[in-house]
């Protein structure tokens, strides 16, 4: 071996001391967090697939960066893995080839990294970041010659001497920001990987309901960064700032004061003691709140004394946007659910106007204190069995609150028509119904949850049904994911699923409607929460309309602002997110928004001026139906009929 | 100071479940503004479900008088006031789950001597033994009362609003359980039937006003109908509204 | 010029000409015979004529009086003529009193109301006794047959006046003492209560000589019971007197002495509301922005200069040109306001909803069909933006008139 090989190695040698003991120092702070079991053994038999196939999934929607990644991690960690290797593997000059050719690859990557960021884009952070290029470009560069004079056999070595000091600084640098720079997402990403919170995610289970609490625990939700489990301190940890989620955030285009990326930045600086968010080099909250964004494992987040305000809390419509987006598989909604949690359990420090609802919730069952009968006053005319009558139905149609709104019942009564007309057999709980929880835990009541929840499995538990229908996301959520936790298990059908189920069966026979142009907005609960963007298109298509596309879509579509409680909290933006929706949808020229859930039509309803019409999609399936049934009223049934 | 708030045992007006009454609640709130009061709930009756949950609304300790459901709390509450001696009794503009009439912090005040003040929406210390009470007068106008303590002070529901609800406070409040007095409800005989809306008697063409109110009552129904200037000059509009808002006695200038 | 005619009633006017005394009906059509019945009609000539606004080259309608061609008032005239009969009792069998809050020796409709229970209550020859603070005018028009002083003592005393009344009503005997549920009138009654040690029959929704009702038990239960002696009475639980006037003969010379009470109110004093800082809710004027306006601060000098609280529309708060606790409709804020002075506002259904609760409302708007114009008393089709600063130059001219 060389002179300049034999040094890159001890020197490599003694950066993975370095680098040992930098880790370790953040491992130790996330002991800090409470303890939770993990399947290690599993983890990191599981870790390459969940990196190289769930991690390369997210990170593969963008070429450039998966290409990008791929050439610099896997030349850095292939390169100076193999280079530790070098006391027994250094005498063959091929190896120092190989070695040679990776850190080619990996200065090929850090070119890119640097390319990517000329000019640096808005969701891309400063500050350490900056640094970063330049330290893999030096690495690397470094590397490659001294490999290169090793291959050579030492010809080089007027390169290999410099390109020694080159690697040292770029390395050095590298190991340095494994604290708390860029680097970091190395390890803690790793790690996370190994010990994600929701395994789930990588076998391919729904892995999108909230956690129960326990509410005899001694102190309900998150207070202090202590209040977390280690592993989410860990994910914290693993972000590397690429902005994605703030690209995906409703809140944040609508210039909320929220920015996902920033609230797992600051998450992870209250981690150390004595931690400010002073080094945070990215977007900002928008119009964000006065904090004194300080914090430490023992002291609270949430205040204005603290690391992040509570209207960062209470933008968040926990559409999953971010989640969905993130590389590093961080769970953003949970920490804000969890901090939540204690905002309104401990504290009672909910939004103004979240207050009556939660206290509607605890007296009265609805989160505006009507009555229960009164939940199935829409169907007005058509005929609406109730399960109590008789005790059993092959499907049970949940009603959920959307049946009180006045837009929202003519859907409900499109879909009562249409599944008369396709002689199902169903019934209602009517007055026996009672608001499923999903308003009370988004906005972090999980006592009055927990109340709802076993008041309506144990009304269930009465009666006997095949399948629940639902109209409405948010309740289907609940009932198929969350109440199993509690001891319901049901099988649980969006109307979209059911009726498409019914047209291809043959049971309902929709003419072809000869309307405008027709975009599918994505209902978050539906699509990212429960993966189901196809029969909604499916049966879209069904209709003989032409389908138009947004640019969000599907399992990546944007929130409505409806979801977690957001109306109510009503935190002040620039816009609204409604707005930017529907401002999508008429990008796209359709006439027609067709939607699937109560939330998401009352938010686009409420948009004003000249805009797409809002159709759910079993109005638009009984109008097909109506057409086919009576061919003469064909060019009638044209035009959508006006909302009033 | 030392301030009890009297606690009924309210009902939800659309489900009927018990829960505690909203004005009391902002009872509790307002005790909240003098300072750190030694705050305490008083509720008499044969079940604290519904009292019990002002425990995370602001209260931290409840004392429960146990009496049976015909009994008349008043003798109960005035005997425990008595002993405790509170600085100030704040109470509901009308509590629930009784009569509802509204008369019971004045007969406790009556039983007790103290002075009463109603419809407070605002309470201010005010020097040693004394305190400001801003009551609500119709249409936003306030009175800014001072009165010596002790006294009775009922709460008005333009008070702001309640401390919104926290689940572990009212885990952590405490409930003392005392048995109450017996004593029998007075009164004749009410006839008692389920609830049913009266249709307001809404007299506007008041047939006993003066001709000028029936003239002026008839020509403004509500119901549109009124005048209508298309294309007015500004002027002449500004000049027609002054007109008629001064004719509404609205325009006090 | 009357905008009422008779209209013509052949019948009786060929019974005017019967010549009577014969078997066959025979008919005098030469005589002219008076025409005494026939229902009035319409004039509708008549009634454009007085609706003409002098002095305009345009011919100009006001039909602010058109209402004034309803037959009641036509027919006013001929009964006012003789002046109503004073209605006096002189031996009343028992006595029911009232208690009107009469703010400023005014009654308030709800005071008229309540009179208005008393006399149903009074009905088999008793009296009606008004227990006033000071002297009121009204109080004979409005239904009282006696009155009866009962002095407040100087400042806000409601302890002193409270044990005056329930001298009196203990003292004369009173039957029925009625009291309104309103903030002082009410607070009086439960003093009165207490004072006497007696049930006070609370907010009665319904009333008449053989039973009350009210609700109770957080509004479920309904108490019906036959008059007791002290009632107080919701607001628009009855109708006000319609008779003819009544004597309010004092009943003694001298007013109820004043009770000396301990006084711990040690001071009190009125705050009058401040337009611009009353919850909407409780305001009495408000006047509202919408769409039709641009110039905010132009509008919040419009609102100021009226002495108006400021309002806003959905659309106006969602932009964030008025803050959110401004909103009127039903997901704002619910008015209970006597007027309503809305600029540029149409008026979307959720909004009328806010306002379906006041009383008048004014309206300036572009759209002629716009919803609000529909319900407003004054309708104004134009520019709002226009309309404001002629609002706020004639509103400023005039003070400087009177200053």
């Amino acid at each position: 071996m060389s002179a300049p090989a034999v040094s890159l190695v001890a020197m490599l040698y003694v950066l993975a001391v370095i680098a040992a003991v930098m880790m370790g120092r953040r491992v130790s702070l996330w002991r800090a967090g409470r303890p939770m079991q993990v399947d290690w053994l599993k983890g990191i038999q599981a870790l390459p697939k969940r990196y190289l196939v769930d991690v390369h999934h997210v990170v593969g929607r963008d070429p450039f960066t998966a290409r990008m990644h791929a050439l610099t991690a896997g030349g850095l960690l292939a390169g100076s893995g193999l280079l530790l290797l070098a006391p027994l593997a250094g005498g063959f000059r091929l190896y120092w080839a190989l070695i040679a050719l990776l850190f080619a690859a990996m200065l090929a990557g850090g070119a890119m990294v640097r390319k990517r960021r000329t000019p640096k884009p808005a969701r891309l952070s400063g500050g350490r970041f900056n640094m970063l290029p330049l330290l893999l470009i030096g690495y690397a560069a470094g590397c490659f010659l001294v490999a290169l004079d090793a291959a050579s056999g030492g010809w080089l070595w007027l390169l290999a001497w410099p390109g020694l000091w080159l690697a040292a600084a770029g390395g050095m640098g590298l190991v340095l920001q494994l604290d708390r720079g860029p680097m970091r997402h190395a390890f803690a990403g790793a790690l996370h990987l190994v010990a994600h919170p929701r395994p789930g995610r990588f076998e391919g289970r729904r892995e999108t309901a909230l956690a129960p609490l326990d509410l005899e625990a001694p102190r309900l939700g998150v207070e202090t960064p202590a209040d977390f489990t280690w592993n989410r301190l860990l994910g914290f940890d693993a972000c590397i700032q690429c902005g994605r989620c703030e690209v995906a955030c409703p809140a944040f285009a609508a210039g909320q004061p929220l920015n996902p990326k920033k609230l797992i930045q600051d998450l992870a600086a209250t981690i150390v003691p004595g931690g400010t968010n002073a080094a945070y080099a990215g977007s900002p909250y928008p119009h964000a709140r006065a904090v004194a964004g300080v914090g430490g494992p023992q002291q609270a987040i949430i205040g204005r004394e603290a690391m992040i305000h509570p209207d960062t809390l209470w933008s968040c419509t926990t559409c999953r946007a971010c989640v969905e987006e993130c590389p590093m598989m961080i769970e953003h909604v949970d920490a804000i659910i969890s901090l939540r949690r204690h905002e309104t359990l401990e504290c009672g420090a909910v939004p103004e106007k979240a207050a009556p609802a939660l206290a509607e919730l605890r007296y009265a069952d609805d989160a505006q204190g009507r009555p229960l009968v009164a939940r199935t006053d829409f169907a007005a005319g058509v005929p609406l069995p109730l399960i109590s009558a008789r005790g059993e139905a092959d499907i049970l149609l949940w009603l959920g609150e959307g049946a009180y709104d006045m837009r929202h019942g003519r859907s409900l009564r499109a879909l009562l028509k249409l599944l008369h007309l396709a002689k199902v057999d169903f019934a209602v709980l009517g007055p026996e119904e009672k608001d499923c929880g999903d308003l009370a835990r988004r906005l972090g009541d999980e006592a009055t949850f927990q109340r709802l929840a076993g008041d309506n499995i144990a009304t269930l538990a009465r009666y006997r049904f095949r399948r629940i229908l639902t109209a409405d996301p948010h309740a289907l959520h609940t009932l198929r994911n969350e109440y199993p936790a509690f001891g319901g298990h049901y099988d649980v059908v969006h109307h979209a699923a059911l009726l498409d189920e019914l047209v291809a069966a043959g049971h309902l026979a929709p003419g072809a409607l000869a309307l405008a142009d027709v975009t599918y907005h994505d209902p978050c609960y539906l699509g990212r929460y429960n993966g189901e963007v196809e029969a909604p298109r499916r049966l879209l298509d069904r209709l003989g309309l032409n389908r138009v596309e947004m640019e969000r879509h599907g399992k990546r579509s944007m929130c409505c602002g409806g979801g977690g409680g957001a109306p109510l909290s009503d935190i002040e933006g620039e816009t609204r997110i409604p707005d930017i929706r529907m401002g999508q949808a008429a990008a796209t020229g359709a006439g027609i928004v067709a939607v699937a859930c109560p939330q998401c039509t009352a938010m686009l309803e409420g948009v004003t001026g000249e805009r797409p019409e809002v159709r759910d999609i079993s109005e638009l399936v009984l109008m097909a139906v109506e057409a086919a049934a009576s061919p003469a009223d064909n060019r009638a049934a044209r035009q959508p009929e006006p909302v009033a | 100071m030392k301030v009890t708030v009297l606690l009924s045992a309210g009902l939800h007006p659309v489900s009927g479940r018990p829960c505690p009454a909203a004005v009391e609640l902002q009872a509790i709130r307002l005790a909240h503004t003098l300072g750190t009061p030694e705050l305490t709930g008083l509720h008499a009756g044969p079940a604290a479900d519904a009292v019990r949950d002002a425990l995370g609304q602001g209260l931290p300790r409840l004392l429960w008088l146990e009496t049976a459901v015909e009994d008349d709390p008043l003798a109960g509450l005035v005997a425990a006031l008595a002993t405790d001696r509170p600085d100030l009794i704040l109470a509901g503009r009308q509590a629930q789950g009784a009569d509802d009439s509204g008369l019971l912090p004045y007969a406790l005040a009556k039983a007790l001597g103290l002075p009463i003040i109603a419809d407070a929406v605002a309470i201010e210390p005010a020097g040693e033994g004394a305190v400001h009470v801003v009551q609500a007068l119709p249409r936003g106008a306030r009175r800014r009362v001072t009165v010596r303590l002790p006294a009775v002070v009922t709460v008005h529901p333009a008070a702001p609003t309640a401390l919104p609800f926290a689940f572990a406070a009212a885990r952590r409040g405490t409930v003392e359980r005392r048995a109450g007095q017996a004593a029998l409800r007075s009164g004749a005989a009410i006839d008692e039937r389920p609830y049913r809306k009266r249709p307001k008697l809404i007299a506007k063409a008041a047939a006993g006003a003066s001709a000028a109110d029936r003239l002026k009552a008839a020509t403004e129904s509500a119901a549109g109908g009124g005048r209508l200037l298309v294309d007015p000059a500004p002027d002449e509009a500004a000049r027609e509204i002054i007109a008629h808002l001064r004719e509404l006695g609205v325009l006090r200038r | 010029m009357s905008t009422m005619r008779l209209r013509r009633d052949p019948r009786t006017e060929r019974a005017a000409h019967r010549i009577d005394g014969t078997a066959r009906p025979r008919f005098d059509l030469a005589a002219a015979a008076e025409t005494t019945g026939g229902r009035l009609r319409r004039n509708p000539r008549a009634e454009v004529e007085r609706m003409l606004v002098a002095g305009t080259s345009r011919r100009r309608l006001d039909r602010s009086q058109r209402s004034v061609s309803t037959p009641l008032h036509i027919a006013a005239p001929a009964e006012t003529a003789a002046a109503p009969r004073l209605i006096v009792i002189e031996e009343p069998a028992f006595l029911v009193a009232v208690v009107p809050d009469a703010p400023g020796g005014r009654l308030t409709p709800h005071d008229r109301q309540m009179i208005g229970a008393a006399r149903l209550l009074a009905e088999k020859g008793g009296a009606v006794l008004a227990l006033l603070a000071e002297p009121c005018e009204e109080i004979g028009p409005a239904g009282a047959d006696r009155v009866l002083l009962v002095e407040a003592s100087t400042g806000y005393d409601p302890e002193g006046r409270s044990a005056s009344i329930a001298m009196a009503v203990d003292g004369l005997g009173v039957r029925h003492a009625l009291f309104p549920e309103s903030v002082d009138g009410g607070d009086i009654a439960r003093r009165v209560a207490a004072d006497l040690g007696e049930a006070l029959f609370a907010g009665a929704e319904s009333i008449a000589a053989n039973a009350v009702t009210r609700a109770s038990r957080g509004r479920r239960v309904e108490q019906r019971r036959a008059p007791p002696r002290l009632i107080s009475l919701a607001a628009d639980a009855a109708l006000p007197y319609a008779g003819a006037p009544r004597e309010a003969r004092a009943l003694q010379d001298d007013p109820m002495p004043t009770v000396p009470t301990r006084r711990a109110i040690l001071a009190a004093e009125i705050i009058p509301a401040d337009p611009a800082r009353v919850p909407l809710g409780e305001a009495g004027f408000v006047v509202s922005a919408g769409n039709g306006v641009t110039d905010f601060d132009g509008f919040r000098a419009v609102a100021a200069a009226l002495g108006a609280t400021p309002g806003a529309s959905r659309v106006v708060c969602d932009a964030g040109l008025m803050p959110r606790a401004a909103q009127v409709g039903a997901s704002g804020t619910v008015l209970e306001a006597t007027c309503y002075f809305a600029l540029g506002i149409a008026g979307a259904p959720q909004h009328l909803q806010g306002i379906a609760r006041c009383e008048h409302v004014v309206a300036v708007n572009t759209d002629l069909h716009a919803a609000m114009i529909e319900r407003a008393g004054l309708a104004i089709v134009a520019d709002a933006q226009k309309v404001m600063p002629a609002l706020l130059a004639a509103l400023e001219c005039e003070t400087e008139t009177t200053a």
